[in-house]
């Protein structure tokens, strides 16, 4: 495919420590404020609020919710020291702005530093913009058990063109 | 059939993406040729080439913001719907449209 390179990692930017199975909160709010810990604690994201008030500010802006149980919220701001993402998976269904109108149980918060000059970074979440658009790889993640599973999955090349 | 398009979103990270794929797995779906071109957060990508854009039936805009170049499909039939729209139903949105500009 034209737009990817081929020498990217995707574990490089996407670690265990930036990915929950078992999700505690049960709002949407709550979701972005325990993934954004997740990047806190990982020193990916200096500024909590900063970054959680984009996230929020982003979300005025339009749906997030893809439908088949997937969001991506996402901001790009400058409480974000390195360009990532953090997963999270719930056990129990959370109410989100979707498309198709139901509730999601997989959430992909993409953090993006307010002036990235590492491209790679941004190649890396495009590459799992791209990876979203395939309806085998979201049923894939909707059956996730491990952590390891996961890395693997986002691991997987998108299909050609 | 012979369509273009560009894909651009609010913040150029990943709807502008999702919906490019989208929208070529729906055309090549429906047997058509398409180019679309990505205006993101790291700039222009697929860029279209003034012979894709001569050769298309028309032009399908994925976009969420104003676009550069826009320009280029001066005299051409454009079509412009947000992101999220080409990302719910891709197959279908295309069909609509080529039934609705007659091309069918």
């Amino acid at each position: 495919m034209s737009t990817m390179q081929t020498n990217f990692d995707m574990g490089s930017v996407v670690t265990k420590d930036l990915i929950t199975l078992d999700l505690q909160a049960t709002d949407k709010l709550g979701v972005i404020e325990e993934l954004t810990d997740l990047l806190v604690a990982h020193g990916d994201v200096s500024d909590r609020q900063g970054f959680i008030d984009d996230v929020i500010k982003r979300e005025g802006e339009g749906f997030t919710g893809l439908g088949q149980g997937v969001a991506i919220p996402h901001g790009k701001s400058k409480a974000v020291a390195n360009t990532t993402i953090a997963i999270g998976l719930s056990k129990h269904p959370i109410p989100w702005e979707t498309l198709d109108g139901e509730p999601i149980t997989v959430i992909i918060l993409f953090a993006v530093r307010d002036t990235d000059a590492n491209t790679l970074h941004i190649k890396l979440l495009q590459k799992v913009a791209i990876l979203l658009s395939d309806d085998e790889f979201i049923g894939a993640l909707h059956e996730i058990q491990s952590k390891d599973e996961l890395i693997a999955l986002l691991r997987k090349e998108p299909e050609g063109e | 059939m012979k369509i273009v398009g560009v894909a651009a979103c609010t913040s150029g990270i990943a709807h502008t993406y999702i919906a490019r794929e989208k929208i070529m797995k729906g055309a090549q779906k429906l047997g058509y040729e398409i180019h679309m071109e990505t205006q993101g957060t790291i700039g222009t990508e697929d860029e279209l080439t003034p012979e894709q854009i001569a050769e298309a039936d028309f032009v399908l805009l994925a976009i969420d913001i104003k676009i550069g170049g826009r320009d280029r499909f001066e005299g051409k039939k454009v079509v412009e719907v947000p992101t999220n729209t080409a990302i719910k139903a891709p197959t279908k949105l295309i069909e609509t449209i080529v039934n609705q500009l007659g091309l069918s």
